[in-house]
Formats: structure tokens, C-alpha cells, sequence
């Protein structure tokens, strides 16, 4: 295999890929990328089992061919090489000879016949979405996934494809974020699935704002195909949560807060939120929210917002983290703040098909 | 029992209800059906995961707090999915099993206390972990006595190696050390589903390292007390002298330790005063909790002998509790021994008890609880003997340093073992002030403290004379 390539290209190739290089060094051969030289492309895949990434950018080919490498090291050699055209070799023995201006490097790579292929998917349900739908429904989301590894079916998110709509949900039990997609299907695509948190990382870094991308459903395995790139992974297996019994049906006060103002108020009052409580208090009154917090023996924060509020007094306590993530994750001007009491869980709402439920903490 | 569930439910749920909104008390708890409950856990059904997720995340403490009110103390909380099963009939059965599983259990424990000499049927359990299944913590009559060790020994059964860790117990012949542990095997047994209580005693413990040694079978030794989640040892005392074992046990306490399982040892004294033992291990089982036993008053006494009399389904005359209590002052076994054989002799004669009869029922058993009241010529001759001096130099005016010393000794244990007064002693030693005695004693005292030698043999003695 013989082929010669600009830097940026192979650099682009291989940093797409990269992050999935598996950690775990059971199997070396995963600590390696795939490479294929054919058809005036090269593609370079990496997988830890769980995910699979394969990208492809063009080159020279000389002799097509197919080697595997190590990944970190071919990619920490590969920024650093001097001039802008590099010629790589690899002879029959997996040893691979870069050469680049007057720097040169050999390096042992494995057989690409060790390297575990990348799942099939045949009869699978395919579904074409616009990259910037997605990519805007990830951000809105992703922040609320759970990171409690016991419970494994809430680290990811879950994708439900229903009555023409895809629902993207993610909760860790304390709020909840969920975006609707409108998406035609025919009918016998519906399901749901749950996309690992991993997945949704990788998918986040490939998706672009013009463009559709393939989705494609097989047997527990998911594929994303986007701007040449294809990301296939193993789905979470598990029922995820009847995630509808926790949004509030009816809501009393509907108040509306300009997002940067208020996520910025918060951002400051929650300086002083006690590492224990970890609460900041929302105090209502008439045309006025003040926001508050303190923390015992070190000292206390008040700010206050003017926003149009005609209902009756009463305040409320949340996690200034978790009310935070949802509004720096929006970019809209305005957001709304539906609340029935001090002990019933919030909602955060927009112009558009996304919710937050967040719970409340209690007021001692 | 269904019924009692419900009712345990609903008085929690009221509890429940003021604390959330009407709507989240709707939504959340409404559903909830109490299974099961026991004085560990309590076990909720709700219709499916979401309840669960969303109760132990943002519910738990609240939900806590209710039972907390309702039946006094913490359970643990569990949860059960009643499945996708939509249709409440077939939800209802699926719930079948699960009923039956504590009833089981209760049944096997009702069989228990009425099992009398059939222990290997194999419906105890415990029993064939070593543990007499009468042993319980119900059946252990609490007095001031041994109130702190019977508090130490529950708090380590309802928390395995979460309270106290290791805990000692020790104290005289037939005070309950062995009931104690046997107790909290058992609790922990019963309570803790899959835990691995492993009870056995130091010499079993020895025995089979001498043998495991012998066959070089050291690694499923070590495996098999490693591996227990709580590790009962008796009569600790035992390993005193024996190198190796210390050794190993040393090991296989800190493994157990370290991997936070629980450690319960017995012995009939402090571990300061288990001689050749080794000081390493000596630290470690002063680590934890130490609780004495100690001889139970005569209050305590007339309730063991009657809670024994109930178990043993006989009836006695008070009087004839009371005479027992008062005249078997130091040792539990030795009580209920006594009271045995007055049962059964009222049982086989079918005579009317007087505590005459009963006298002289129990002769040699008093005589030997009589033998207890030490007098000072015991000690005196007790002590020359031991120093070899004469008797009489315990009266004498000589004072040189060998005779001086093993009569100050007699005049500190005549101090600790009787109740006769300084003045009194004084005379017994040949008509010396109280002042003597007292500078006596406090010199003992003083050296018991400094020189672990004088220490040794005046606990020997000691314990010599109270046998």
C-alpha cells in the first residue's frame, strides 16, 4: 500500500476518528486505526466495540491496500510533520514508512484482518433528518443525561420515533429535557431506542448546520451517517422511563424571563449557594423576581429582575445548576417559567417544541 | 396480613400527604401498594420504573421520614416493579410469589423456637451454621448488667460493620457471650438475604488451619473465611500461645476489615489481658467496640430464671425464683441449670416445692455457688503458697522485701474480694492500722499498673480464689 496525501487531509481524517479509539487494552488492535487506501480515498476507522467511527478523505493512492495503526501515536506524529505533502508506505509486514520533507518516521502496525468490522446493516429502518434539527435537539438535551452508572438506561438519550414526530428525551431523575423533531416515516419505523452517551458526544462533533444525515435502525445497533462520515453503535438495551408521568399537566404561573438576563442573574447569585444546599430561591412578587442565595458563615446574594408578574406571592428553590444548563443550551431571546408551587416540579418552555421539567428543592 | 400492609400504607401515605403538593401526591404515591414489611425493609410496588426513579431521586428522604414516623424506626426502602402487565388481574397474581416468600420465611422462624433436638432438618438454617437457633436476641434477658453489650451486639446486627467494627464481647462463664453472637448471626442471617455469616470458635478456627496446613489446603482456607460478610469467633482467648493462627487470623482480619465486613469476637476477658497474644492483634480487637458482660443482679436473675420457666413451659412458686436468684449469684448457665433440674423433679415426683426440698435438690450446686465467699484466710493461705512463704509470715512483724510484698498483695486482694473493712483486714494481717492496708492496696495497684508481671499474678490469684 502506497499512497501520498496533504497534512490537513490526513489530520482531518484522523481526528474525526480518534476519539473513539477505545482506552480498555484488552484487545490492542482497538488502540489502532483502520486504514484503506481505494479509489483515490483513504478511510480510517477506529472502534472500542461499542461504537464504530469510519471517515474518509481523498488522496493519492499509488497502491491501494489496507493496514492498521497505531491511532494516538500515527495522529501525534502527523501534527507535527514539517512540510504540507506526506507519502506513506506500508510493505507486506505491516510496517509503515512516512515520509515527510526531510523528516522520516517508521512505525509496526497490525493486520487489518485483526481489526473487528464494522456491523452490517441489512433490512434496517432508515429515517432522513436535517443536521440542524439534530444537532440543536443533542444540545437542548444531552446536558440533562445521567451519569449515575447504576442506572445504566438513563445514560443516553432516548430517540422516540412516534406519530410522525421523533422525541429526543434525557433525564437523570431530578429534570428532564425533551425536544420534539417533526420527521415523516411510515408507520411501521415507530419505536424507541436509547443512543449511549458516547454516541451522542461523537454524533454532536460530526453534525454541521447545512446537510441531511442517514439514520439508520438495525437489531440493539444504530448508524449515522453524516457528510461522508458513518458513527454505528450498540444501543442501551432497557425500557427507558414512562418519561410523560413526570411533566406537570396544568401549571398555575406562566412567567416569562428574558434568557441571557436571567441565566446571568443566576449565574452570579449562585456564588454564594452553600456547597450543601447547593439552592438558590426564586422570590415572586408583584412585577419583581428576586433571586437569592446563602450560604452559613460565609455570606449571602440577592439580584433582582423586573419582569411582568401579576400572580400571587411565593418563592421556590432549585439546583442553580440544573436551572442554568437548559438556558445556556437555547439560544432564544425569551423563555418560560410555568410553576403551580413551591413543591411542584418547574417547567421551562420556549416558542418551539422543547420542554425542561425541573424539580424543586425543598425550603427549609 | 394483606390487610395490615394496607392499613401500615395508609397511615404512612397521610404522613406523606401534607408534605407535597396534592398533585405530586397523586401522581407519585397514589399508585404505591406496600408489599412487604419487616423490621428491615419495606417493600413498595409501583406500577414501573419511572416511580421508582423519580420517588428515590426526589422522594426518598420524605418517604423515609413518614416511615420514620409511622413505625418508629428506619427501614430500608425497596422497590418493585409491577411489570408492563397492564391488566390488574394478572398484575395481582405475578404478586403471588412474592407474598409467599416472606410468609416462608416467618413460618421457618416460627418453627425454630419450637424446634427442640431436631436441628439437622434443615429448616434452620442458622442451625447448621453452628448457632443454636434459640439464641435470639428475644430470648435475651436485658439488665443493667449487660444492657451496653446486648445495645452494641443489636446496633451490629442491624448494621453489619457499619457501627462497630470489630466488636468485643467478653465476660465470665455463662454470662451470655456465646447467646450474644449467636444473636446477631442469626438477625443478620434472617435479615440480610445471600449475606455469608460464618460463626465458629478459635479452636475450630486452629484446628482447621493445622489441618489445612497438613494438607496444604491453605488457599480454600483462606477463601472460605475471607469471603464472609460476617465472621463471628468465640472464645478468642484461645488463639493466646498459638503463633501461626495469630498469623493467619491477623490476615484474615484485616482482609475482612479492610473489605468493610463485619468482625464479632467473644473472649472471658479484656484482649489487654489475653496473655501471649500477640500486641498487634491485641490493638486490633480494642479497635472497634468493647463491651463487658457482667454477673446480672438478682433482679435480672429472677427474669431470666422466669423467662426460661416460660420457654421451658413450667410453673414454679415465686418464692422458688427467688430463693435460685439469691443463692446462684455469678453464672446464667449455672441458673438455669439449677432451675432444670427443679422442673424436672417437680414434673417426675409431681411433691409440692418448698425451698427446703429445693436445698437440698441443688446441694452440690450451692455448695459450690457457697465456696464463692472468699474469706481472708483463703487469700492469705492462697497467696504463701503462690509466694512460698509461710502462713504465718502473713501475720508476722518481719518485713523483709520477699515476705512484705506477697502480704501487701494479700491485703489488696482481701480489699477487692471481701467486704470486710480496712481495720478489719488490718487485724487479720497480725493487727496492722487501716492506714497499712490502705498504702497496701494503692501500692499493688500501682505496680499492676507499671509491671505487667505483678499484673499476671495477681489476676491469677484473683481469679484462683473465685473459682
Amino acid at each position: 500500500m502506497k499512497f501520498s496525501v496533504s497534512k490537513e487531509k490526513l489530520l482531518e481524517g484522523l481526528q474525526t476518528v480518534q476519539n473513539v479509539v477505545s482506552t480498555r487494552t484488552t484487545l490492542p488492535i482497538l488502540s489502532n486505526v483502520l486504514v484503506q487506501a481505494v479509489d483515490g480515498q483513504l478511510r480510517f476507522t477506529t472502534s472500542d466495540l461499542d461504537v464504530g467511527i469510519r471517515a474518509a478523505v481523498e488522496a493519492g493512492i499509488e497502491k491501494p491496500g489496507a493496514t492498521t495503526l497505531p491511532a494516538r501515536r500515527l495522529l501525534s506524529i502527523v501534527r507535527e510533520l514539517p512540510a504540507s505533502e506526506i507519502t506513506v508506505e506500508v510493505d507486506s509486514k505491516n510496517v509503515a514508512s512516512i515520509r515527510s520533507g526531510p523528516s522520516f518516521f517508521k512505525i509496526l502496525g497490525l493486520p487489518e484482518e485483526e481489526f473487528p468490522p464494522l456491523p452490517k446493516f441489512e433490512n434496517a429502518k432508515t429515517f432522513t433528518l436535517r443536521q440542524k434539527d439534530l444537532r440543536d435537539a443533542l444540545k437542548k438535551t444531552s446536558y440533562a443525561i445521567s451519569t449515575d452508572e447504576t442506572r445504566y438506561v438513563l445514560n443516553g438519550i432516548l430517540f422516540s420515533f412516534r406519530d410522525n414526530k421523533l422525541t429526543l428525551v434525557a433525564t437523570d431523575g431530578r429534570r428532564l429535557a425533551l425536544v420534539d423533531i417533526e420527521l415523516e416515516f411510515p408507520r411501521s419505523h415507530e419505536g424507541d431506542v436509547i443512543i449511549p452517551t458516547k454516541t451522542v458526544v461523537e454524533l454532536q462533533r460530526l453534525l454541521t448546520d447545512d446537510g441531511d444525515l442517514k439514520l439508520s435502525l438495525g437489531e440493539n445497533q444504530v448508524a449515522f451517517e453524516v457528510n461522508g462520515t458513518l458513527l454505528v453503535s450498540k444501543l442501551i438495551e432497557g425500557n427507558y422511563p414512562n418519561y410523560r408521568q413526570v411533566i406537570p399537566g396544568e401549571t398555575k404561573e406562566r412567567v416569562t424571563l428574558e434568557r441571557v438576563l436571567f441565566h446571568d442573574a443566576v449565574h452570579r447569585v449562585a456564588l454564594l449557594a452553600s456547597e450543601k444546599s447547593n439552592s438558590v430561591k426564586l422570590v415572586f412578587t408583584k412585577n419583581n423576581l428576586e433571586i437569592a442565595a446563602n450560604t452559613p458563615d460565609v455570606g449571602e446574594a440577592h439580584e433582582s429582575l423586573a419582569i411582568p408578574y401579576k400572580g400571587k406571592d411565593f418563592s421556590i428553590a432549585f439546583n442553580p445548576e440544573f436551572l442554568m444548563a437548559p438556558l445556556k443550551n437555547l439560544s432564544v431571546d425569551e423563555v418560560y417559567l410555568d410553576l403551580i408551587d413551591e413543591m411542584s416540579p418547574g417547567v421551562i418552555k420556549i416558542q418551539g417544541p422543547f420542554l425542561y421539567v425541573i424539580m424543586p428543592m425543598r425550603i427549609s | 396480613m394483606e390487610d395490615n400492609f394496607a392499613m401500615i400504607w395508609k397511615h404512612i401515605a397521610d404522613a406523606i400527604r401534607p408534605e407535597v403538593s396534592g398533585d405530586t401526591f397523586q401522581r407519585w404515591f397514589k399508585a404505591i401498594k406496600l408489599l412487604q414489611a419487616d423490621e428491615a425493609q419495606i417493600t413498595l410496588r409501583v406500577p414501573n420504573n419511572i416511580y421508582q426513579l423519580w420517588i428515590e431521586t426526589n422522594y426518598l428522604g420524605l418517604l423515609q421520614s413518614a416511615v420514620l414516623k409511622v413505625l418508629g424506626s428506619p427501614r430500608k426502602i425497596a422497590f418493585t416493579i409491577a411489570d408492563t402487565a397492564e391488566k390488574e388481574d394478572e398484575s395481582e397474581e405475578m404478586l403471588l410469589p412474592l407474598k409467599s416468600a416472606p410468609r416462608s420465611g416467618s413460618t421457618a422462624a416460627g418453627k425454630a423456637d419450637g424446634a427442640t433436638a431436631e436441628n439437622g432438618a434443615g429448616s434452620a438454617p442458622a442451625a447448621a451454621n453452628g448457632m443454636n437457633v434459640r439464641n435470639t436476641f428475644d430470648s435475651f434477658v436485658v439488665g443493667a448488667n449487660n444492657q451496653f453489650a446486648h445495645a452494641a451486639a443489636l446496633a451490629v446486627a442491624q448494621n453489619p460493620a457499619k457501627t462497630y467494627n470489630p466488636l468485643f464481647v467478653y465476660g465470665g462463664v455463662g454470662l451470655g457471650k456465646t447467646h450474644l453472637m449467636h444473636a446477631i448471626g442469626q438477625h443478620v442471617a434472617g435479615h440480610k438475604k445471600g449475606a455469608k455469616v460464618m460463626y465458629l470458635s478459635s479452636e475450630k478456627f486452629t484446628n482447621e488451619f493445622i489441618d489445612a496446613i497438613q494438607n496444604s489446603k491453605l488457599v480454600p482456607f483462606r477463601n472460605r473465611y475471607r469471603k464472609a460478610d460476617v465472621l463471628l469467633i468465640d472464645d478468642i482467648q484461645f488463639l493466646a500461645g498459638k503463633e501461626r493462627s495469630q498469623e493467619e487470623f491477623f490476615h484474615t482480619f484485616n482482609t475482612l476489615f479492610d473489605g468493610h465486613k463485619q468482625i464479632i469476637l467473644s473472649s472471658d476477658r479484656p484482649p489487654s489481658e489475653i496473655q501471649n497474644l500477640e500486641g498487634r492483634l491485641v490493638s486490633r480487637f480494642e479497635w472497634g467496640l468493647t463491651a463487658e458482660l457482667q454477673p446480672p443482679d438478682i433482679e435480672t436473675r429472677v427474669a431470666i430464671l422466669r423467662k426460661k420457666a416460660q420457654l421451658l413451659h413450667v410453673k414454679l412458686d415465686n418464692s422458688i425464683f427467688e430463693f435460685l436468684a439469691a443463692r446462684i449469684k455469678t453464672n446464667v448457665r449455672r441458673l438455669e441449670g439449677a432451675l432444670m433440674r427443679v422442673a424436672s423433679f417437680a414434673s417426675l415426683s409431681g411433691r409440692e416445692l418448698t425451698p427446703d426440698a429445693v436445698e437440698h435438690l441443688l446441694k452440690d450446686i450451692l455448695q459450690e455457688e457457697a465456696r464463692r465467699a472468699v474469706t481472708i484466710e483463703q487469700i492469705q493461705r492462697k497467696v504463701a503458697e503462690h509466694y512460698d512463704v509461710r502462713l504465718a509470715d502473713m501475720t508476722s512483724k518481719r518485713r523483709p522485701a520477699n515476705i512484705a510484698f506477697p502480704r501487701q498483695v494479700a491485703m489488696y486482694l482481701a480489699r477487692e474480694l471481701t467486704k470486710t473493712s480496712l481495720s478489719e483486714i488490718g487485724d487479720a494481717f497480725g493487727g496492722r492500722d487501716h492506714g497499712t492496708v490502705l498504702h497496701a492496696h494503692r501500692l499493688v495497684r500501682g505496680k499492676m499498673i507499671e509491671d505487667e508481671k505483678v499484673r499476671q499474678v495477681v489476676t491469677f490469684l484473683d481469679n484462683q480464689l473465685n473459682r
